[in-house]
């Protein structure tokens, strides 16, 4: 290690290795640059920590119950007022469209934390359902990994669009019919038949998903 | 360990609007964005099975809210007024850091808040926010050099007699 690896370890945050030590311990002048180093990670830390509003953290641990309730109340006299017209509406909102959004807002981060799969694996997995070029063609492949979905294996994908990010999961010997679409809070999910299973596509933009759906299969 | 949501609020709350703070660079924005964010969380919570990675969960969450709420809020006035330093003892360099991170580019910004608030390893950052490992590396160590680099003159001028 020379005194630039060890001055751009330094400003990239993660901390002092055995490495650098060994070289700051033989160079005074990375020495000088560690002490003031520390003083600005400390002035830093303290920049970065504004100062909570008051009573934030109470309101924030009691506003859901809260949020949920008045939430309830006030689907229970939409769903009264619409009748037999919201039951029919809710209806269509298709299960495993839904599941997929649910994955994203439940399990995404969890999925992606789990570390992406070697992409040769990740070529050889896909390629019956949704081959991985096919996906690279669309959009940049930010992430690759299994996951457990709807009680089968199935392949998470994160790939970004220039509209924005999208998520697929690929879900191989899943066959169905046709398009299938699902909304809630804010997410739109379509899932379409692909090669031997079937692909979920989720994205906050409807229009997004449908153009990523387009672009996949053509 | 959090044993329920309650709890999790109460241990990562402060944080989280901290987080939300510097992607919105506005205080009740922030606010609002923590708030819709832990009611997802909360909905969600019965199905999370590890606990342990509860905290990064709750700051995509926050983040993922932060980037929906944008396509319709209007655009983040970038004022400090009004948002008092937590911590009085670094006042001065603080502020200075304040006004140069305010100054700093989203796309650094956001990395070295996860870094040093959210205490993310470079990796996790880079899956957080859909980047390469190295992207991360590189952005989280520009976001450093260009606060040195905007703090400093000030520091030498403020130094002269």
């Amino acid at each position: 290690m020379n005194c630039l690896d060890y001055r751009r370890q330094l400003l990239a945050g993660s901390g002092e290795g055995d490495a650098m030590r060994v070289h700051r311990l033989g160079c005074a002048a990375c020495t000088a640059e560690w002490a003031q180093h520390g003083a600005f990670e400390e002035a830093l830390r303290g920049a970065l920590q504004v100062a909570v509003p008051e009573g934030f953290v109470e309101r924030m641990a009691r506003a859901p119950a809260l949020r949920r309730r008045r939430f309830l109340a006030a689907a229970a006299g939409t769903l009264l007022a619409a009748g037999v017209g919201g039951y029919a509406w809710l209806a269509r909102q298709d299960p495993l469209a839904m599941a997929c959004i649910d994955f994203v807002m439940k399990e995404e981060a969890k999925s992606i934390m789990m570390g992406p799969m070697p992409r040769d694996e990740a070529r050889r997995m896909l390629a019956g359902t949704m081959p991985l070029e096919a996906v690279e063609r669309v959009g940049q492949v930010k992430h690759v990994g299994p996951c457990p979905f709807n009680g089968r294996n199935a392949y998470h994908i994160v790939l970004t669009v220039p509209q924005g990010k999208v998520t697929l999961l690929v879900m191989p010997g899943y066959r169905m019919d046709g398009p299938r679409r699902a909304a809630k809070e804010g997410m739109s999910a379509a899932v379409m038949a692909a090669g031997d299973g079937s692909v979920g596509i989720i994205g906050t933009d409807v229009a997004v998903v449908d153009s990523v759906m387009g672009a996949l299969k053509a | 360990m959090p044993a329920n949501f309650e709890e999790l609020v109460r241990t990562h709350a402060a944080d989280l609007f901290r987080y939300a703070f510097w992607l919105a660079r506005d205080s009740q924005q922030a606010e609002d964005v923590v708030q819709e964010a832990l009611l997802r969380g909360w909905r969600a919570f019965p199905r999370l099975r590890e606990t342990a990675a509860a905290r990064a969960w709750l700051f995509s969450i926050v983040r993922n809210e932060f980037h929906r709420a944008r396509g319709t809020a209007a655009p983040a006035a970038e004022s400090l007024d009004g948002l008092e330093l937590a911590d009085e003892r670094s006042e001065l360099i603080g502020l200075e850091l304040r006004d140069a991170l305010l100054a700093l580019p989203a796309a650094y910004a956001e990395p070295l808040a996860l870094q040093v608030l959210g205490g993310f390893s470079c990796g996790e950052i880079a899956r957080m926010i859909g980047v390469t490992e190295g992207a991360t590396m590189t952005r989280l160590t520009r976001a450093r050099q260009m606060l040195k680099r905007l703090v400093e003159p000030r520091a030498r001028k403020g130094a002269k007699p």
